[in-house]
């Protein structure tokens, strides 16, 4: 056990005299909490998880690795101060992001981390009796908040002290309290929210929707902010000048902080410290109520594995299976019968239900989407003229989304392989499936249809409008070209059945399949600058890019068993 | 001799369906019970109900004399469980995982260490001793498990499944300690759907279905019950409402036109 978690441990230790007299077995509070404490140091926190691959050492140590992280993002939360001219709308601004990173950060860890249900069953038959068993709760549950937030708000700590000295940080340690308790008490609100709204066996698919947004969002807030407000409005942007202001619970705890740090009894800025004690006192208050009682039950029926809870399927009732009809129709036109298409549809529905491939390649896709918003926003000479007569900047956006679409797909591409169920791949390799390449191409055209398509059409529509129709040979020629490009990565890289892998296994190839996926779009793209204007030549190339496109899909297609890895697994 | 567990009338509902329909059992020290029943029959809410998981039922259980409603600490501390679904902390070592089981039991330290080492070792996992168990074979997970409901040396086991996943070799071992824990004065409230180790294992068999038990006694008595048949047989006879070979002969007509 490292020294943070030592000191925590001491730390919440030390009203044991009162714990006691509560009637908690000591022992038994420690024991729990070490071991959870000690499972936590081995677990990869929800901070890393969305970005980091599965690590081929047992984790070790990951509290001070997640500390780390913690505290960089809160030196990042420092920019916070570059902002507006007063405190108030810096300290607006610092707790809107503080609140908004820790709700996501612990949406995820509450289910995965903090109530793992596997304690009803190891736990609860033991001689420990509730008390403890809910203090140790939720004294993790402190623990693993503090582990997040004493990082977080240290850096901001440091610099109001040095700036302002005591009366800056005191009040903002006070505050950051405060903060804290109203997260938790939202992130509670939001789980019996979603709660109601779904089915337990839902939840978790819900979840991990929220950490897709939240991933995205923090891209696009990086990426765009500081781009899209001039610097001169920044500095000089005061938070009074928005005049609901007031109504919001960041700039609550901010004018606490003025109040606390002007330290004027009679200042009007007292009705919102006020409110800073009060909120969180009356949102523990409804948790305690309301939430709590229901709150464990309901999450315990979550990570439930009892056939009680499990969805009464109904008599006569059919099973309506979600892949609806126009996927099937789609895949009759763009795949072979038999094996390809039967690959087409499996590779659909595996994509549209496995968790684990949604939260790896849909925020890939989501930073794609912001990258092309930056394209054009970064561009100051940019106008509809030019992007109507594809000249100077118009032109170049144009061929950028065009060519940065298929980055979108890249990671599908890679990610393909994987499952958390990759054993079920032996379905495979029992079966007498003649062409495994059928397997990797019907896959392939599943995921470029899935994420692809949607990109297709809208670039379609938006460039048809805003160009015209003299457009159509251009973009047709560049949609082939990234087709191609999808289709050659796809080649060199789906060595693989799908979702035949481990995620821990990463290979060694990457680097060589990273340069081709970022190189071909290049050179292509390059190319096709060059030969804008010229409409034969256009067309010529046009039709040698669908031709090899073509070609590319049928080699993957003839993939044989000699070029893919057959796996052996372990019982 | 009093009863060293005891259920009177129990029921137990899960919404509008009932799930227990008025269990009465006795069972006296050093039985092996072996506590049989179809899916869906009640034999895991009897277990989490006497394990004290379950604490919103009706009727009365008393362990050693103990109301489980009035001192459900005092009971769980009799108790040993297995669970049928291999959970445990898997990203501790075994050694570690059952160091905290010892601790919850309140064992002294030095004991539950030596204990530990011992049944580790006797199940042939020195070796992994200080492994991570994440990476450890359904076998080896379950030998935890039985290592962890034995740790404190309680009055009453309760194994569920206790030999999924274990290699033929380990079976035995873990038979052969089922005997030597029951010759012990140790009670064994044995579920399984193993009707063969069932046979042989215990000297009670319990029989449930849609909660209720619909037979009880030794292994020769239901013989002489229900005719000279083997467990697996009366089991079905029992349980069954159409005839098992029809199934059987309805799948084979699948394959016709």
């Amino acid at each position: 056990m490292n020294i943070f978690n030592r000191f925590f441990l001491r730390a919440v230790l030390l009203p044991s005299g009162l714990y006691r007299k509560m009637g908690v077995n000591i022992p038994h509070l420690k024991a729990i909490l070490t071991t959870k404490l000690m499972m936590d140091d081995r677990r990869v926190s929800g901070i890393q998880q969305t970005r980091k691959k599965k690590l081929k050492k047992e984790p070790k140590n990951t509290t001070i690795g997640s500390m780390l992280a913690t505290a960089i993002m809160g030196c990042v939360f420092l920019f916070a101060f570059s902002v507006g001219k007063d405190y108030l709308t810096q300290l607006t601004i610092y707790f809107s992001f503080y609140i908004f990173t820790l709700t996501s950060v612990l949406i995820s860890d509450f289910t995965s981390v903090l109530i793992d249900v596997r304690d009803n069953l190891i736990i609860l038959p033991k001689p420990v009796n509730d008390k403890t068993f809910v203090l140790a709760r939720l004294l993790h549950v402190v623990i693993h908040v503090s582990k997040l937030v004493m990082p977080m708000a240290l850096p901001t700590v440091i610099a109001l002290g040095i700036k302002e000295g005591i009366s800056g940080f005191l009040p903002f340690i006070f505050l950051v309290i405060a903060a804290t308790l109203f997260t938790i008490f939202l992130i509670n609100a939001m789980y019996l929210l979603i709660l109601k709204f779904t089915t337990p066996e839902r939840f978790k698919s819900i979840i991990s929707y929220f950490q897709i947004f939240f991933a995205i969002f923090f891209y696009a807030g990086y990426q765009l902010v500081p781009r899209l407000v001039s610097k001169t409005l920044i500095s000089g942007y005061s938070i009074a000048s928005f005049k609901y202001a007031f109504l919001t619970v960041p700039y609550w705890f901010a004018a606490g902080w003025q109040y606390l740090h002007d330290f004027q009894w009679n200042s009007p800025l007292f009705i919102y410290f006020l409110l800073t004690i009060l909120l969180p006192v009356f949102s523990i208050w409804i948790v305690i109520k309301y939430f709590a009682p229901s709150f464990n039950r309901k999450l315990s029926m979550i990570g439930g594995s009892e056939s009680e809870t499990a969805p009464v399927q109904q008599k006569g009732k059919a099973i309506v299976s979600t892949t609806s009809a126009y996927i099937s129709t789609l895949g009759g036109w763009l795949t072979e019968k038999g094996t390809e298409r039967m690959s087409f549809l499996h590779t659909w529905k595996m994509t549209g239900r496995s968790r684990d491939f949604k939260l790896k390649v849909y925020p890939s896709v989501g930073y794609i989407a912001v990258y092309m918003v930056l394209l054009f926003v970064n561009n100051g000479k940019l106008s509809l003229d030019n992007m109507h007569n594809q000249t100077g900047p118009g032109k170049f956006v144009f061929m950028s989304v065009i060519y940065f679409s298929s980055f979108a797909l890249m990671m599908a591409i890679y990610q393909l392989a994987y499952s958390d169920k990759y054993k079920a791949a032996w379905i495979y390799f029992i079966t007498p499936i003649q062409s495994p390449g059928k397997l990797l191409s019907g896959a392939l055209k599943s995921i470029i249809v899935k994420l692809y398509l949607p990109m297709v059409v809208l670039t379609c529509i938006a460039a048809l409008i805003i160009v015209g129709p003299q457009v159509i040979p251009n973009l047709i020629f560049g949609i082939f070209n990234q087709i191609l490009i999808i289709t050659f990565v796809g080649y060199l890289a789906l060595r693989d059945i799908p979702f035949s892998t481990q995620q821990a296994s990463v290979k060694g190839s990457g680097f060589i399949r990273g340069l081709v996926s970022m190189i071909l779009p290049l050179i292509l793209g390059t190319l096709h600058f060059f030969v804008y204007p010229y409409l034969i030549v256009i067309i010529v190339l046009g039709i040698l890019s669908i031709i090899a496109s073509w070609l590319m899909m049928d080699a993957l297609k003839n993939k044989g068993w000699g070029k893919i890895q057959v796996k052996e697994y372990e019982s | 001799m009093d009863p060293i567990i005891s259920l009177k009338n129990v029921y137990k509902s899960y919404g509008a369906k009932q799930v227990l329909k008025g269990i009465n059992l006795d069972i006296y020290p050093g039985q092996v019970i072996g506590y049989i029943g179809p899916n869906g029959a009640g034999k895991s809410t009897t277990v989490k109900i006497l394990c004290g998981l379950i604490s919103d039922y009706e009727g009365e259980v008393s362990i050693e004399g103990i109301n489980l409603k009035q001192d459900p600490i005092a009971v769980k501390a009799k108790i040993g469980y297995v669970p049928e679904l291999a959970e445990l902390y898997d990203v501790l070592t075994p050694v570690e995982f059952l160091g905290f089981m010892g601790e919850l039991y309140n064992m002294p330290k030095e004991l539950a260490t030596d204990r530990i080492t011992k049944m580790l070792a006797a199940f042939g996992l020195e070796a992994n001793m200080h492994q991570r168990m994440d990476t450890f074979s359904k076998g080896m997970r379950q030998k935890v498990l039985i290592s962890s409901g034995l740790l404190h040396n309680p009055d009453i086991i309760i194994l569920d499944e206790p030999l999924s996943g274990l290699d033929a070799n380990s079976v035995i071992i873990v038979k052969d300690l089922i005997s030597k824990l029951a010759k012990d004065g140790k009670t064994i409230f044995y579920c399984s759907h193993m009707m063969d180790v069932v046979e042989k294992v215990s000297d009670r068999i319990v029989l449930i279905n849609e909660g209720t038990v619909i037979a009880d006694g030794s292994f020769e008595e239901l013989q002489q019950q229900q005719g000279n048949q083997s467990l697996e047989k009366i089991f079905a006879h029992m349980t069954s409402k159409d005839s098992l070979s029809d199934a059987a002969d309805q799948l084979m007509n699948a394959f016709g036109n």
